[in-house]
């Protein structure tokens, strides 16, 4: 296991797409791939006993939803990169992911390039975000708070909002389409700082929603705090 | 059932009221009689005539004010300790009462100017050192007119005793037909208004028997007359008891079912008949207008009952049970007062009309009470079934909303599906079967078929943020296609600047206007992609709005490559965009110059789905309690 190269887990079902992944890894030399695993019981025998850096997985799994996995992975190995693999038009299964604490997520059909610079992106420190899902990731944001009025018009967000007004403003401009580079611009920030934005975004989307998980558990008796 | 209660309760009353007037004292039976000068004492010869009492006697209306004495003999074993009394009962015409020649009291009698008609009793208290063990002498001098005079019984005994038998008889003489005219007074009242607010013939026979009654109690209580008047107050006791007799008889007759106005005069006439012979015959005609023309108003009553009960029985209608009654009642007492007048009866008593009369009115009251109750019952079970039916109304309403709700979201349902249909069919659908037709004919290579589907899969992606975008909000299909669209402009060394800040943070626009519009940016973006070769590409989105007009969106898509060569300006592509823009109500425009670019231009009004949107929500905000209200207001 060199350092300098990215470890990487794959959980998949599909055959397809489990050897176009694995094969996307395995082309691409400053990546290196360490297991796959083809459904949730696999997985978590390889979470168990393999150190990796980045986990690709897909949701919708044979024996059970993925979104336990990333939880776990979240918790255990904050340091690790979790991608979900999905399919467009599925964002909301995206915002779930990321509440999970998914901090990355791609496209079943992407590219091999698309591929390997979303796992840069995220080694580097930053996320990937659609218009779609930042749009999604506000909404979700704005259900939490109530859907309070200030809210749905997009003002000013209230107090108890997790995110930072510059986080908001990066979300609303994410939004409306536009890319790293013109926000980094129009900001005066760099791009990278603004994926930087987006993946503490998910982080607090991740620790607010298991906050909240917590409480309600809490609530319903299941832990005593 | 409570006014036959109350009417049954009220004759017990008055048949025990009459048990205990017959109650009896110590009463002389006989007077001694003689003639005397107006004032003055029996001169010491004069005749004196024995008679047993009561005694009646009458004069001439012509007849001149007469002097009268009458002597009664009281025979005690011994004189007696406590306060005594004369108790006289009935001494119509009133006088001086004296005692063993010792006046004790005077009771007003006729004189030059008044005439008097003592119907109350009068008690006289007598010093017991006045009375003396065996024969005493109790003489009463009065004067007399003309009509009918009576001294019935004269009581003599211990105050408290004889006190007790006349409080009974005032009671029964002249609270009586006081309790009893008043009533009538208040019926009269009552009834005549009502019949003011509605023209009714039941209402009218109470009114008018009501009046006669206090007509007729007027006449009993009034016991001191001005001489003139005399006559007057005679005529106003015929008409009382005529005209009450009369309107006896049309409700008897009404009873029966008979109405005619013929009845109503004949009896109506009959009554005048006594007021207009006493006045024609100046009160000579009294004697046999009493002893004929009075009776035969009873008769008439009677008959008219026994007619009405007849006839109600062979109809096999309700016999009115308390109105017959209370009548033939009224008939009996008539009939009994009508003796006791003419002096028939054995023992002297109470008029039985006093009480018999006003059970007979408020006997008579009793229909038109429950008639009314019943409208009132009617008409408040009338208005709880109005409001039932304006209740069920309303339910009818509120579902027939619900329905029209229900209606109107499946209509919109339909035409959401039917636009799906519409654009798998004209997109997706399409580019698949010409692909297939192509790939089948061997005309493509690998890439191309890559390339194919690659388009194909773009297309459901629009058309999926389309649809996705529930709230069709434009803004994040938009930049969704941007995002996709990204790489493959990296990939070909295009820059893609998107310039959206000119756009609110949502964009709602008419669901059907989504795909299209993304279909144009679309293929504006690929065209630039495939065929201009320029080096970048700019994209700029605003929504502009001046004053009160309609906000307009203005979509630019603008590159910097070769611009469209000649023909291909009205190519294929460029036509499809043309009517897509045009079937939204959108307009495109096209610059090329060659050599410096291309320029497309969108522009679109929005706010009439904007604002569409939000009258459709008030129009749906139905008011239905407005609606209940103004149906509430038709009923009523």
């Amino acid at each position: 296991m060199s350092s300098d190269k990215t470890t990487v887990l794959i959980v998949e079902d599909e055959p397809e797409f489990r050897l176009r992944f694995k094969q996307i890894v395995e082309s691409e030399p400053t990546l290196e791939l360490v297991g796959v695993a083809a459904n949730k019981r696999e997985a978590q025998e390889l979470i168990d006993h393999t150190r990796f850096d980045v986990m690709l997985i897909d949701l919708g799994l044979p024996d059970g939803n993925g979104t336990d996995l990333i939880r776990q992975v979240s918790a255990k190995r904050p340091d690790v990169d979790i991608m979900v693999v999905t399919v467009f038009g599925d964002e909301q299964h995206v915002v779930s992911a990321i509440e999970a604490g998914a901090t990355g997520y791609i496209l079943k059909d992407s590219t091999a390039a698309d591929v390997v610079s979303c796992i840069r992106l995220l080694r580097a420190g930053g996320s990937p975000v659609s218009p779609v899902v930042a749009r999604s990731v506000l909404r979700a944001i704005r259900n939490r708070m109530g859907g309070s009025a200030a809210g749905r018009t997009g003002g000013p967000m209230p107090e108890n909002n997790p995110l930072s007004a510059r986080e908001t403003e990066i979300l609303q401009l994410l939004a409306k389409g536009m890319s790293f580079n013109e926000i980094g611009e129009i900001l005066g920030i760099s791009p990278h700082t603004v994926t930087a934005h987006i993946k503490k975004i998910y982080r607090k989307l991740a620790v607010h929603s298991r906050g909240e998980a917590v409480y309600e558990a809490t609530q319903m008796g299941l832990l005593r705090s | 059932m409570l006014p036959l209660r109350a009417f049954l309760a009220s004759l017990a009353a008055a048949a025990l009221l009459v048990v205990s007037t017959a109650a009896s004292a110590v009463a002389l039976r006989s007077v001694a009689w003689a003639p005397t000068a107006v004032g003055a004492e029996a001169a010491a010869d004069a005749q004196w005539h024995s008679f047993d009492l009561p005694l009646r006697w009458t004069a001439s209306p012509d007849d001149p004010l007469k002097g009268l004495a009458l002597r009664l003999r009281l025979a005690i074993d011994a004189p007696p300790t406590q306060a005594w009394a004369v108790l006289l009962p009935h001494a119509s015409t009133g006088g001086r009462i004296s005692v063993n020649g010792r006046m004790v009291g005077e009771v007003r009698s006729a004189d030059a100017a008044t005439e008097v008609r003592w119907r109350r009793p009068h008690l006289l208290a007598i010093d017991p050192a006045l009375l003396a063990a065996g024969e005493n002498t109790i003489l009463i001098q009065t004067a007399y007119r003309g009509g009918l005079h009576l001294l019935d019984r004269v009581e003599v005994g211990p105050l408290a005793e004889v006190g007790r038998a006349y409080e009974r008889q005032f009671f029964a003489s002249s609270v009586l037909p006081w309790i009893g005219g008043t009533l009538a007074a208040c019926f009269a009242l009552i009834f005549g208004l009502l019949w003011l607010r509605r023209h009714d013939a039941t209402i009218a026979l109470v009114a008018l028997a009501s009046v006669f009654w206090v007509l007729r109690s007027a006449f009993f209580l009034i016991e001191t007359v001005p001489l003139g008047a005399a006559i007057g107050l005679d005529a106003l006791f015929y008409v009382a008891n005529g005209g009450f007799a009369a309107v006896m008889t049309l409700v008897l007759l009404r009873l029966a079912g008979r109405t005619g106005k013929r009845e109503a005069w004949l009896a109506g006439l009959y009554a005048a008949l006594g007021p207009v012979l006493l006045l024609a015959t100046a009160g000579h005609a009294v004697p046999y207008l009493d002893l004929f023309w009075l009776p035969s108003l009873i008769g008439m009553v009677a008959v008219s009952l026994f007619y009405a009960l007849l006839s109600r029985v062979r109809k096999h209608e309700s016999l009115q049970i308390v109105v017959v009654t209370a009548m033939a009642i009224a008939v009996a007492a008539a009939a009994y007062d009508f003796c006791l007048m003419q002096g028939w009866l054995p023992e002297a008593g109470m008029l039985a009309l006093h009480w018999a009369g006003p059970l007979l009115l408020v006997a008579l009251a009793t229909p038109v009470v429950d008639r009314f109750v019943g409208v009132l019952r009617v008409a408040e079970g009338a208005r709880s079934d109005l409001e039932s039916r304006v209740r069920e109304r309303e339910q009818m309403l509120k579902r027939n909303y619900e329905r029209l709700r229900e209606g109107e979201r499946m209509q919109a349902t339909a035409a959401e599906r039917q636009r799906i249909m519409q654009d798998m069919h004209d997109g997706l659908g399409t580019q698949l079967v010409s692909s297939l037709m192509l790939v089948e004919r061997g005309a493509l290579n690998q890439a191309q078929v890559a390339q194919v589907l690659r388009e194909s899969i773009d297309d459901m992606r629009l058309a999926i943020d389309a649809l996705a975008q529930g709230n069709s909000d434009l803004l994040a299909a938009l930049g969704n296609l941007r995002y996709r669209m990204e790489p493959r402009f990296r990939a070909a060394g295009i820059e893609l600047i998107w310039d959206a800040r000119g756009m609110p943070e949502e964009l709602n626009i008419n669901p059907d206007a989504v795909l299209p519009i993304l279909r144009i940016v679309q293929e504006s973006l690929t065209n630039a992609l495939k065929h201009s070769e320029a080096r970048a590409v700019s994209v700029s989105l605003q929504v502009t709005q001046t004053g009160d007009e309609t906000p307009v969106l203005t979509i630019r898509v603008t590159d910097n490559g070769k611009g469209i060569v000649g023909e291909r300006v009205g190519g294929r592509g460029l036509l499809n965009m043309r009517s897509r823009a045009g079937k939204i109500g959108g307009a495109l425009t096209l610059e090329s110059v060659p050599g410096t670019g291309t320029r497309v231009k969108f522009v679109y009004k929005l706010a009439e789905y904007h604002t569409g949107l939000t009258r459709t929500q008030t129009q749906l905000g139905l008011n239905t309690e407005a609606i209940i209200e103004r149906f509430r207001e038709g009923a009523s």
